[in-house]
């Protein structure tokens, strides 16, 4: 290494300050917990909770008051979609109201005395449909599988009018449906429940167990009376770059390996679809990490007690989920929360996570997130600059500070050593 | 034991006065919910999303074409974005920016009146979910009508009225009542589970915090002796001021949500108040057995933070229990947020009163045995204070 020209100081002091920062790391049993445990255990858990992902066969009464062959093979088929499962047959609407307030049934369908007369006279029959909504995935697989029955019986009886008024073959089919279509959900082929979602939620537990960790170790430096931006000696008031990088190391080569296993071996184990290549994937994960290592080192410069953290940012972890668009859409965000959503690095790791991964973009798909990610990266690495900055001249000049303090209270009539005692709790030790 | 009031009021003002010293219990409880509950409200106030971007490439250039882009862009959940290639706005649809694709074969309205059937193809992007499956349902709405309005002109040229023309185009019609959230409401659908989950989650880390921190400042031995050497006194004292400070944050919630927000309910507003008290109540049965199987506050804050977070996925309100592999179902009792959601269906959706829940209450009242099973052990870490201390 060479010796003392600024680069090798550098290079020391950086080393310096990535060891014992690495130290902290392992020797705390609480940030050992977050990062391995939740960091490594939380995606599994999640990818188990959420493993079919798909509701199926969602059972449905029905009451058939007409009773005629049509409604016969409506319920038939509505029980062959993978939708839905006819459960009950009900002799009326009370017996199936009880079953759906009992929840046996999440959904009644209803065929009033006329179904199959008006069907008869080719007047326009109607089927009654009540699903219950405290879940929307009841409401979408009841909804969801009449339409498509009801569609497909349309097409039946319009082929078997037509053919009565003498068209068929071809030709009814020409009129009846003359637009045929064809629907692709090429990402998503099922709406599955897990792939959105997992994926989201795979990028919020990087960002949050890492935030949440470093939070603890800034907490417990300062309630040791250490500070997390004390400065090599010898240089005053120099080198808060090679702190904030020398901790930032840390932490980035720890969630390097995180963030490839969440990135890439996760959604591997759990058969996700990775459409994108492996290099995009990585070169997101490195983007997305280091700003990940920028924001956590940016915010938890505000923690000054070792708990607090989880006390005043563990509903964080929700709105980030919310923020991320992937539930609800981006477009209908209030302007507000849209321009809020922007402090966050999930924000746009979750969707170019989504992008490469699921819809099989590359680099130049993701190159908006890619620019604000970075932008983040410089515009955090900032913030941590003068939190430390600060931080160091806080420092420097306790004594005046506190002599300030002192003068202030005196005046204002208040007793700052009764305070003190209140606060940490020391009077009652006797 | 002997619970004397004289005692427990002791604990009472004490706490009180580490309340009013240490910011963070407020700052973690009512500034929490506040921020979440503007977060939630105000995040979700369309209740539906309207205006999704659904792109629509036009081969065709025909009046059928435009119309069709025209009747899309005029529905409420659509607005149409034309691009000039498909590939264009396929790499949109990779970005995000976009829900959906329609492509309009060449020739469309050439083929559609000589017969041919062209084929209409469209993409949806539902990794978005909530925007990919309402634009599928527009445009699938809208082909459907288009391909009415074609059926209704050849049999206009027939010669039959409109009310037989209606029997053959539509011979069966659905209508459908959405028990509980007759507006298909997503705010409603989702803030009236995910309040109270962030409420459960308050309580259970506020009280682990706070039972936490009389080990780690060292002040456990001196508030046993202001309780009189009672473990139960302390935690009566400490459990009254809690409960007293979290009741009103859930019944406010309640209020808001019902009352002000106007949230639909079914049953009566009165019992929802005896949910989420009950709710409460379990968590700080939960926070207190945490605590008092480890008691070091960091690791039970941990445990206590990830266990928390678990609740509002297997609550089952968004992906229902039954889907999930059975060794989780039996998790999710675990859960009060998983009671609590079940009450409210029976309240809110069903509205069926104490017959439909009082299994629920039986189960939430459960969780308060929890503490019974740890109380000798915390005292024990009160008294020795022989566990790591962060």
């Amino acid at each position: 290494m060479k010796r003392n020209s600024y680069i090798g100081i550098w290079f020391r002091d950086f080393m310096d300050i990535f060891k014992h920062e690495m130290h902290l790391i392992f020797t705390d049993a609480g940030v050992m917990i977050i990062f391995f445990l939740a960091g490594l255990a939380y995606p599994l858990l999640y990818n188990l909770i959420y493993l079919n992902g798909l509701l199926e066969d969602t059972p449905i009464a029905v009451v058939d008051n007409s009773d005629c062959a049509e409604s016969r093979r409506f319920i038939n088929e509505i029980d062959a979609t993978r939708e839905c499962r006819i459960a009950y047959h009900c002799i009326s609407m009370n017996e199936a109201e009880k079953l759906m307030q009992e929840r046996k049934v999440n959904g009644i369908i209803y065929f009033p005395e006329d179904f199959g007369k008006k069907l008869n006279r080719l007047q326009t029959a109607t089927v009654s449909l009540y699903t219950d909504m405290s879940s929307f995935l009841y409401y979408k697989n009841a909804l969801l599988g009449t339409n498509m029955v009801m569609l497909h019986e349309i097409g039946k009886i319009q082929i078997e009018r037509y053919a009565a008024m003498g068209y068929s073959g071809q030709e009814a089919s020409q009129i009846v449906q003359a637009i045929p279509y064809e629907d692709n959900n090429p990402y998503n082929n099922a709406f599955s429940y897990r792939f959105f979602l997992v994926s989201a939620i795979l990028f919020i537990i990087i960002q949050q167990t890492m935030f949440y960790g470093m939070s603890l170790l800034v907490g417990t430096a300062r309630e040791e009376n250490r500070s997390f931006a004390t400065l090599p000696d010898k240089l005053e008031g120099n080198g808060i770059g090679r702190v904030i990088l020398g901790r930032g190391m840390a932490y980035w080569l720890i969630y390097m390996g995180i963030g490839i296993y969440i990135a890439l071996i996760v959604p591997a184990i759990f058969g996700f679809p990775q459409k994108g290549s492996y290099i995009d994937m990585i070169i997101l994960v490195t983007i997305f990490v280091t700003d990940c290592v920028m924001f956590s080192e940016a915010c938890s410069s505000l923690i000054t007690k070792r708990e607090s953290v989880f006390v005043l940012f563990l509903f964080m972890s929700v709105v980030c989920l919310f923020l991320t668009g992937t539930s609800w859409p981006v477009f209908s965000f209030p302007r507000f929360w849209k321009i809020f959503s922007y402090i966050f690095p999930t924000t746009f790791g979750c969707r170019g996570f989504i992008n490469i991964n699921a819809a099989g973009g590359n680099l130049w798909t993701i190159h908006d997130q890619i620019i604000i990610l970075t932008i983040q990266t410089i515009v955090y690495y900032c913030i941590s600059y003068i939190s430390i900055y600060i931080e160091n001249w806080l420092i420097k000049h306790k004594k005046e500070i506190k002599e300030t303090k002192t003068r202030l209270a005196a005046k204002a009539g208040i007793d700052l050593e009764e305070d003190k005692i209140i606060i940490a709790g020391k009077s009652d030790e006797n | 034991m002997n619970v004397s009031w004289h005692n427990i009021k002791a604990i009472i003002l004490r706490e009180l006065r580490i309340i009013r010293k240490r910011p963070i219990y407020i700052m973690g409880s009512v500034v929490t919910m506040a921020f979440c509950s503007i977060f939630f409200l105000s995040f979700f106030k369309d209740g539906l999303p309207h205006d999704l971007p659904i792109a629509v490439v036009d081969y065709d250039n025909s009046s059928l074409s435009r119309s069709f882009a025209q009747q899309l862009n005029s529905t409420q959940l659509g607005k149409v974005i034309k691009y000039d290639t498909f590939k264009e706005a396929r790499e949109d649809l990779q970005k995000g920016k976009i829900t959906s694709i329609c492509v309009i074969p060449e020739g469309m309205y050439a083929n559609v009146s000589a017969n041919r059937r062209p084929e209409f193809t469209f993409y949806i992007n539902s990794e978005y979910f909530v925007g990919g499956a309402l634009a599928y349902k527009d445009i699938l709405t809208m082909v459907n009508l288009a391909n009415g309005a074609v059926q209704r002109e050849v049999l206009r040229a027939k010669g039959l009225t409109e009310n037989e023309i209606i029997g053959r185009i539509q011979p069966i019609q659905t209508d459908i009542h959405e028990i509980g959230n007759q507006y298909t409401n997503y705010g409603y659908y989702l803030v009236n589970i995910l309040l109270p989950g962030m409420l459960e989650m308050t309580v259970i880390i506020i009280l682990i915090y706070s039972l936490g921190a009389e080990l780690k400042y060292g002040t456990s031995r001196h508030l046993l002796k202001t309780s009189g050497g009672s473990m139960l006194t302390a935690l009566i004292g400490k459990l009254i001021v809690y409960t007293v400070l979290f009741s009103a944050i859930g019944l406010i919630m309640i209020i808001l949500l019902y009352h002000w927000m106007h949230f639909p309910i079914n049953g009566s507003i009165w019992n929802m108040f005896i949910d989420v008290i009950l709710m409460i109540l379990a968590s700080e049965g939960v926070a207190i057995f945490i605590i008092g199987l480890l008691p070091i506050p960091r690791l039970a804050l941990s445990i206590g933070a990830l266990y928390s977070i678990l609740g509002f996925s297997l609550s089952g309100f968004t992906l229902p229990i039954e889907t999930m592999p059975p060794y989780i179902q039996g998790l999710a009792v675990a859960f009060p947020l998983r009671h609590y959601y079940l009450f409210y269906c029976q309240e809110v959706i069903f509205g069926a009163g104490f017959a439909g829940w009082w299994q629920e209450v039986i189960h939430m009242l459960v969780f308060l045995l929890l503490p019974l099973s740890v109380m000798a052990r915390l005292r024990k870490a009160y008294i020795l204070q022989n566990f790591p201390k962060n």
